[in-house]
């Protein structure tokens, strides 16, 4: 008899400017697998770090058991019985099965008062059998596959009585076979009541191994529908049933010869046989889910994954780009995922960043002429409207959208013909966004190739001219502008 | 907020604390202030103080370089040996074997870093020892007593009164501060070690220049060892103990953070003058010179734990 294992009501969450969770409530039963599906910023992440204790709640209640439980911290969390694997693992790489799994915990001899080894070792194997695994609790977490460091995670979360276990992305470095033994484990745990919140961009997957799925949009609870009489067209469309009252810019595309041209490109476990071209005036959209290798391709094209396999010809010639000066060198810009860690220096100001690219164009000696470097800063703040009060101010104190315009117009400082472009309006505001298009469509109209990587389906089906769908390393499917919806696109990412 | 490089606060609060010491320092002592103190006292602070000012730079791009001390005595023993041959080598060759000496220390460092991606602190720590090594093997353990007239000039000369090793010093404050404050270079240096992939990204050739800052702190190393040599007059393994404490102290006094993309080269000299003021006026005033180790030690804490309690105030605004 399957009973409310956990109730979240009215959870809410904001962060400056942004409601992440509005007034959401789910529950879940013991021993049934529930899905939590939604696009990337939907809160799915939010809600599930206000369970797990990673973050507090602004208002809002959980009852586990019927009972009512305060989480603020990972710690009240676990001692109510909620554990989450993450999809980054948090192993102790350096430790033993056994002593990650006991971490904190590790059984004591009462007479001796020294760790008792055999004990933890033969808990240890215990639990690991109930997950249908021999690991060796003697093994050094570090040597072990991904799928085995997620069973030492598990086995964690069962040795402390976790009844509410959270997986987020469980599968996505997984090969297939590993998958399959992770679900006949996730079989194991339902038969001994352990409720599991499933989180996952795979459809396919879902639609598999849930009873239930729940879908949030926007930061909203949309609804839940039994996963068996459910339909996957009708669930994409809970995920992105909003308005496109975004207004996409209809950028033309002129082409004018090829650009790009990749053949062949390997990156053995993570891509496999990519092929395609960028004429130069023409938008390519590559969208993929997370571990698609999306990034991946676009990475290895601008020196920054290395490559297996493949050739890269540009103009027609095959160039070698070992590193990020070598795809400069070859009029490559790049636009990182992680403005913040990748396309920034948060303590250098403002102009200090916009040059940092063209170093060299500052001047014919060694010495920076300060009036050049004025003028570039003072060129990219028109051009890209960037908000701040004046150009020597540090950029770790700008807005996302100021900050991303900033990784803009560096890299548009040194005048790339082909640009590849990461998630450019990621936590970027409405208005910057609109800008930031704007400039696309310019460079679109100067003749430059773009390659754009995204994972906002509205923003990637608007303003690419092709969209190249990527799953599982390899490229699936292309669409011709207007020849997909978003429906069709999230399905096609989705399949493997 | 004003963009790095230019931290006015911290570095006139340190010229003011070392303000501070030199007034106290003439009221407790009367030859604190007199023209054979001040000289002295300049010219060792000239002694560190070249070696200082390189190592700004490789704090600043979030390096560290230990082996300065060992460089220095294995440079003492290298040009002293060499002097003592029966037929020596000219002068000018022997002073550049010795530059040389540091640079292929520095070279063997940053290749050591660069290429082989080993850690900057047990790389240099390991090339301390075996420097240091180096020296008492090819000294085998002795003094080498030397008479010479150039490395002699080039310690107790003088042009126009003052004292070459700080001219040398002079120089290198100058040239340091407009390679790393103005210079296209300096700026790399600063995106290195503020966000190394940052830099990578915008194209920066990060191993080059870190390799160019690791030979140039040997030769700044051994600059201080031939100058300590003429002062001494004799090549020991033993010199340049504990120098490199003394070295990364005045960095970090004047405002450079190990984790890098912060410091001045205005910083550091505030830092090598108040160190040099406190040493001098201390055993000025009767302080024996195993005491002033310890102040070094609690100066260092003192900085660093403010600089730290300064920069958490900065982020939790």
């Amino acid at each position: 008899m399957k009973s409310t294992l956990l109730k979240m009501s009215k959870i809410c969450k904001s962060y400056p400017g942004v409601k992440a969770v509005d007034d959401v409530s789910i529950d879940l039963f013991s021993g049934e697998v529930l899905g939590l599906m939604g696009e990337n910023g939907a809160g799915k992440s939010t809600l599930i770090k206000m369970l797990s204790g990673a973050e507090i709640m602004d208002s809002g209640e959980i009852y586990i058991n019927e009972e009512k439980v305060n989480i603020n911290s990972p710690k009240s969390a676990q001692d109510c019985g909620v554990s989450v694997i993450y999809q980054e693992l948090i192993t102790m790489d350096t430790l033993s099965v056994a002593e990650n799994i006991f971490v904190g915990q590790l059984p004591i001899n009462k007479t001796t008062k020294l760790i008792d080894w055999k004990t933890a070792e033969k808990k240890s194997s215990d639990v690991l059998s109930l997950l249908n695994s021999k690991i060796n609790p003697k093994s050094i977490v570090g040597t072990l596959s991904i799928y085995e460091k997620q069973i030492v995670e598990v086995a964690k979360a069962i040795h402390k009585n976790a009844k509410v276990l959270i997986m987020d992305e469980p599968t996505a470095a997984l090969s297939e076979k590993d998958s399959k033994s992770l679900f006949e484990v996730i079989d194991k745990l339902k038969s001994q009541g352990v409720g599991i919140i499933y989180i996952s961009h795979r459809i396919e997957e879902v639609f598999n191994i849930t009873d239930r799925v729940s879908v949030m949009r926007d930061g909203m609870f949309i609804g839940t529908k039994t996963t068996k009489s459910a339909k996957k067209k009708e669930i994409i469309s809970m995920m992105i049933g909003r308005e496109l009252n975004q207004f996409f810019p209809e950028i033309k595309s002129e082409k004018k010869g090829i650009a790009l041209k990749v053949s062949g490109l390997n990156i053995d476990g993570i891509i496999e046989d990519i092929n395609f071209e960028v004429q130069r005036g023409e938008i390519v959209g590559l969208f993929g889910l997370v571990g698609s290798g999306c990034l991946n391709i676009a990475r290895s094209i601008v020196g920054v994954d290395s490559i297996d396999q493949g050739d890269i010809d540009i103009d027609g010639r095959k160039v070698s780009i070992k590193d990020p000066k070598s795809s400069m060198k070859n009029k490559i810009g790049f636009i990182p995922i992680d403005r913040k860690h990748e396309g920034l220096t948060l303590d250098f100001s403002v102009k200090q960043n916009l040059s940092l690219q063209s170093l060299e164009q500052l001047g014919s000696g060694f010495i920076i002429n300060d009036s050049i470097e004025n003028s570039i800063a003072k060129k990219w703040v028109e051009k890209l409207e960037i908000k701040t009060p004046n150009i020597d101010v540090q950029v770790k104190n700008l807005s996302g959208g100021n900050q991303q315009k900033i990784v803009l117009g560096k890299t548009l400082e040194t005048n790339p013909e082909i640009l590849v472009v990461v998630e450019p309006t990621r936590g970027v505001d409405v208005g910057a966004k609109m800008d930031i298009y704007k400039m696309l469509e310019s460079l679109c109209h100067q003749g430059v190739a773009i390659i754009l990587v995204s994972t906002d389906v509205p923003e990637i089906l608007s303003i690419s001219h092709r969209v190249l769908v990527v799953s599982t390393g390899k490229i699936r499917k292309e669409f011709k502008k207007g020849e997909a919806n978003q429906q069709d696109l999230l399905y096609e990412a989705s399949l493997s | 907020m004003k963009s790095i490089g230019f931290k006015l606060s911290t570095t006139s609060s340190l010229f003011i604390f070392l303000g501070f010491l030199i007034a106290v320092f003439s009221i407790t002592s009367e030859h604190f202030l007199s023209p054979y103190n001040i000289t002295s006292l300049l010219t060792n602070i000239s002694y560190s103080g070249i070696a200082a000012i390189v190592l700004t730079l490789i704090i600043i791009s979030r390096g560290l370089d230990i082996s300065v001390g060992g460089v220095i005595g294995l440079t003492t023993v290298v040009v002293a040996t060499l002097y003592s041959q029966n037929d020596p080598l000219p002068t000018w060759l022997i002073l550049i074997i010795g530059l040389g000496t540091g640079a292929i220390v520095g070279f063997i460092n940053g290749w050591c870093i660069t290429a082989l991606d080993m850690d900057p602190i047990i790389t240099t720590l390991g090339a301390m020892a075996i420097t240091r090594g180096l020296a008492y093997v090819i000294s085998d353990s002795q003094s080498i007593l030397m008479f010479e007239d150039t490395t002699d000039y080039i310690s107790n000369g003088t042009i126009f009164y003052i004292p070459i090793p700080i001219i040398i010093f002079i120089l290198t404050v100058i040239i340091f501060s407009v390679l790393l404050h103005k210079s296209k270079f300096g700026r790399s240096i600063y995106a290195i070690g503020a966000n190394e992939l940052s830099a990578e990204f915008s194209g920066i050739a990060i191993k080059s220049k870190k390799m160019i800052l690791y030979i140039l702190s040997g030769v700044a190393a051994s600059i201080s060892g031939i100058i300590l040599l003429g002062q001494t007059s004799v090549g020991m393994p033993q010199h340049g103990l504990g120098t490199e404490l003394e070295v990364i102290t005045a960095v970090l006094l004047g405002g450079a953070a190990l984790s890098g993309g912060k410091g001045t080269i205005y910083g550091t000299v505030a830092g090598v003058l108040i160190l040099g003021v406190l040493f001098n006026g201390l055993t000025i005033s009767g302080v024996r010179y195993v005491h002033l180790q310890i102040f070094q030690g609690i100066l260092l804490l003192v900085a660093v734990a403010t600089y730290e309690i300064k920069t958490r105030n900065e982020v939790a605004r």
